[in-house]
């Protein structure tokens, strides 16, 4: 019968052991004199997809942006409330926003690796914060971060050959490895499939589906079936406010918000 | 609702509902004529019952390439989803209920004489009720509204009694001869095929209930279930 | 619209573009052209210069006249005087000739012509005593003559040489005595008064020391102006006023800066008149924002997604613009810088306030020495009368060019070699 999978998708539904990673409570963004952001309270589970979905210029990027301090290298721009990694809170003025991003990784919309060769690009984190104390270990990391980003087999043999030269999807997987190399806590990554075809996105969303079990993953798509096909958890965003957020099935089976319904259906005015 | 942005879409899912509507009409005279034609031993009509059953099954397919065209062109999602899966399983159970009101008119030819009035009557009476509730089920589909599918639920129960009533009297009524066993026999065919007729409504209510809140219907099938909500 | 006027309409937006393309490539063959006209007439009038007419003179090396033996040291010889011989030998060519005569006769040759035999004795210490052959520059006038650039058919007195000369110079000629050959000495000569004589050296080494000190200060003042401007500077009003103004600077005429340098470098600081140093300083204040604009520019044509890469992966400003940003700005920065230079190289205006346009007839060592430039010798060699400097002048535009040329090339080469494509 099709009974037996009745699932309890209401709120409650929720489970218990889950641990929230990042939780930010009141969060408000500021463009100068234009709000972008209103008072966004959400969890970031751990070890979890989280995807943010949204139409264009809703803030689900700024919103992102905010949790690894990027916005700081906005001028005008200005960030209020709480965020609070494993319960300590970021947002204030004396975090070190270096160590911040060097624990909350970040994949962008464009791939962009460095004009530096494919090892420089892995290798450049590490190298920067001190994590490899010789060539062997540095070696090491770099194996091992372009392994997981499923991109070892492709790219072993030619290692000093220049980041910009590989393919698009390859170039976001370098951006990828480039992230975990640095053996961060959580990865943000804003749109990171607009840019690429579809067997390319394909394979960025296996690896997604691979990273989660040690890393702790926020998403911003634009491809709302993106977001039904690699979260656990999304969050529907407009206007600047966080409309809803709920587990991913009940976001595309039955929203509770009207507004959302009409957004993933595509009826929205 | 909203308007889809995309308007063929809309026509599209506008275009299956109006499937269903046209295809539970007729499911509906279907049973009713079938009906007629068994209590009245009308063989014309349960030839004409016969006859027209096949356009419950080009409905049911027209209904699934379109569904099947949906999913694969479109990708619905939420209520659009919902109304794309639960029209899939509401044509095909109006299909069943077509089937089972053909097999009912094939009946009519093997009754020779008519039967007690009483028997009769507490046959209409179970009909009716499955009747009704095929009426009201369509209602709340083409309304969408989510109470009346749940009432339909729940009077699933009083169907089962007056189709075991009606069944115990064609018992009786074929212990008294020998004669009476051919007719009383595809008495309590026909009957069995009510109450079948019947669950398929219930799972159609079920069905529209889901469509409607993207839940299911709470609790199980029991005899004794609660009437909670 | 009708079919054929549709076909009207298409043929007339045909017609505009033929004659659009028409008009560009008028004007490209137009600025062809006037190039062209530039070179040829430069190149005629200045290819002359790289190339002099010797005589070959039998000159007896006179123990007694000279004063000097075989064991002679060299501050003896660098003594001597070796005009006698030289008179001696250039009599020998016309034999019993009046006094005034012999004048004209010595004129034929350059002024140096002494210090030539003294060199060619130098380093031919055998010839003691004996007749030797020895190639003598001769005078601008009939090297002039030579290259056919002064007429002999005018008259005598509206000439620069007389008819005796001519004389003896054509049978010369005839004896096969008369050399022509490549001028080195255009090269390794300092300035001079007689356009025989005169060379670049001097003014080449002067430009050298200028640019030299022009690209010391320049380029990393004006790199790490344009980093910190463009990377770490808030955006505010003063910014704002100091962009404004980088850009202004560049628009200022040159002379201005020769203005400041002399009221500034020469006479607040007293550092040396007319020399590369200063010379130097002034260009490096002009080149400055030739330099900050094309690096900024470049640094901004880094995308942000670069800088955000770096960013995100926990560097600091400082390593993000370091590590990732400037390497890529670097071809832009440095066709930028090449190319400011290579203006610089061709400036006049304000060294000529600050004094560089003295007449120097020795090479400067250092750039505290007093030197001339390229373009200030193609302006002192313009003024003078004498016709040989009228080679001289087109081929010392010939040499600048050709330096301006090896320095663009070289610009693109970098922005060619280094330039990354970043999708």
């Amino acid at each position: 019968m099709r009974f037996i999978l009745e699932i309890n998708l209401r709120g409650s539904g929720r489970d218990m052991n889950e641990k929230i990673k990042i939780s930010t409570r009141n969060l408000s963004v500021f463009y100068g004199p234009k709000q972008a952001l209103f008072d966004i309270n959400l969890d970031l589970v751990e070890n979890k997809v989280t995807a943010l979905i949204g139409p264009s210029g809703c803030g689900k990027s700024t919103f992102i942006r905010c949790l690894n301090r990027m916005n700081d290298v906005i001028d005008l721009c200005k960030v209020e409330g709480s965020i609070k990694v494993d319960g300590k809170e970021i947002n204030t003025k004396n975090t070190d926003v270096n160590l911040i991003r060097e624990r909350i990784g970040m994949v962008f919309q464009k791939p962009n690796p460095f004009p530096k060769s494919i090892y420089d690009n892995v290798a450049y984190g590490p190298r920067i914060h001190g994590l490899a104390e010789n060539q062997e270990i540095l070696n090491t990391i770099v194996e091992n971060s372009l392994k997981k980003a499923a991109l070892w087999n492709e790219v072993k043999d030619r290692l000093n050959q220049p980041g910009t030269g590989l393919s698009g999807g390859q170039q976001q997987r370098l951006c990828i490895a480039r992230a975990i190399s640095i053996n961060p806590e959580v990865i943000l990554m804003d749109e990171p499939c607009s840019a690429l075809d579809p067997i390319a996105t394909a394979k960025i969303e296996e690896l997604i589906d691979e990273l989660k079990k040690s890393y702790t993953i926020v998403i911003v798509t634009h491809s709302m079936s993106q977001a039904a096909r690699v979260s656990q958890n999304t969050g529907f965003f407009h206007l600047g406010k966080l409309i809803e957020f709920n587990l991913t099935e009940k976001i595309f089976k039955n929203p509770d918000n009207k507004m959302t319904q009409d957004y993933i259906t595509g009826r929205f005015g | 609702m909203t308007e889809h942005i995309v308007k063929s879409y809309e026509g599209q899912l506008q275009e299956l509902t109006n499937i269903i509507v046209k295809m539970g009409g007729l499911a509906e005279s279907q049973f009713s004529n079938s009906m007629i034609a068994l209590l009245k031993r009308d063989q014309d009509l349960a030839d004409k019952v016969i006859g027209k059953d096949f356009l419950m099954n080009e409905f049911d397919i027209k209904v699934e390439n379109s569904v099947i065209n949906l999913i694969a062109l479109r990708q619905p999602m939420g209520i659009d989803l919902r109304e794309t899966v639960s029209s899939m399983r509401i044509s095909s159970e109006l299909e069943r209920i077509g089937d089972l009101s053909k097999n009912i008119a094939k009946r009519v030819r093997f009754m020779n004489f008519d039967l007690p009035s009483d028997i009769i009557a507490s046959f209409k009476r179970a009909s009716d009720v499955v009747q009704k509730n095929l009426k009201d089920v369509l209602d709340s589909y083409s309304r969408r509204t989510k109470d009346l599918a749940f009432r339909v639920w729940n009077s699933d129960l009083e169907v089962d009694d007056l189709v075991n009533k009606a069944m115990d009297e064609a018992m009786v009524f074929m212990k008294k001869d020998k004669k009476n066993l051919e007719i009383s026999t595809q008495f309590l065919f026909a009957a069995k095929h009510i109450e079948r007729i019947g669950d398929h409504v219930t799972n159609i209510s079920e069905n529209i209930y889901f469509l409607v809140t993207g839940d299911q219907i709470k609790g199980t099938r029991s005899k004794k279930r609660s009437t909670e909500e | 619209m009708s079919k054929v006027e549709k076909i009207k309409l298409l043929k007339k937006r045909y017609k505009a573009e033929r004659r659009f393309k028409f008009y560009g490539i008028l004007s490209v063959c137009l600025a062809i052209l006037f190039l062209f006209i530039l070179i040829i007439n430069i190149f005629s009038k200045g290819s002359g210069a790289f190339f002099k007419t010797e005589i070959l003179l039998n000159i007896k090396f006179d123990e007694k006249k000279l004063g000097l033996n075989i064991n002679s040291s060299d501050k003896e010889i660098q003594e001597a005087n070796f005009e006698e011989i030289l008179k001696d030998a250039l009599l020998v060519l016309a034999p019993k000739v009046p006094e005034l005569k012999q004048a004209e006769l010595i004129d034929m040759v350059s002024i140096d012509a002494a210090l030539e035999v003294k060199k060619f004795y130098f380093y031919n210490k055998g010839v003691l005593n004996k007749i030797a052959e020895v190639p003598l520059t001769l005078s601008d006038d009939l090297d002039q003559v030579y290259k056919g650039n002064f007429p002999r058919d005018i008259p005598e007195e509206r000439r620069r040489f007389s008819d005796f000369q001519l004389k003896i110079f054509d049978d010369q000629i005839s004896k096969n005595k008369i050399v022509y050959k490549f001028n080195w000495s255009f090269l390794t000569n300092a300035d001079s008064r007689e356009p025989e004589l005169a060379g670049v050296a001097s003014s080449l080494a002067g430009s050298f020391f200028t640019i030299l000190v022009c690209l010391i200060l320049s380029f990393p003042i004006g790199i790490l102006a344009a980093i910190y401007l463009e990377e770490f500077a808030p955006k505010n009003k003063i910014t704002e006023i100091i962009e404004v103004n980088v850009n202004n600077l560049a628009a200022v005429p040159s002379i201005v800066f020769g203005l400041l340098g002399l009221g500034v470098f020469l006479n607040y600081f007293y550092l040396p008149r007319s020399t590369p140093l200063v010379g130097g300083m002034v260009l490096a204040l002009m080149t400055l924002p030739r330099i900050i604009i094309p690096c900024r520019a470049a640094l901004k044509a880094v995308p942000p997604s670069i800088r955000e890469g770096a960013l995100a992966l926990g560097a600091s400003k400082v390593q993000t613009v370091m590590h990732n940003v400037v390497p890529l700005a670097m071809p832009g920065t440095l066709s930028g810088t090449i190319i400011g230079l290579s203006q610089a190289l061709g400036e006049t205006a304000p060294l000529l306030l600050i004094g560089m346009i003295a007449f120097i007839n020795v090479v400067p060592a250092t750039p505290i020495d007093p030197s001339a430039v390229l373009p200030v010798q193609v302006y002192l060699w313009s003024e003078s009368a004498e016709r040989g400097f009228v080679e001289k002048t087109s081929a010392t535009i010939i040499i600048l060019i050709f330096f301006l040329i090896i320095m663009n090339s070289f610009a693109i080469y970098l922005r060619n070699k280094f330039e990354r494509k970043w999708s």
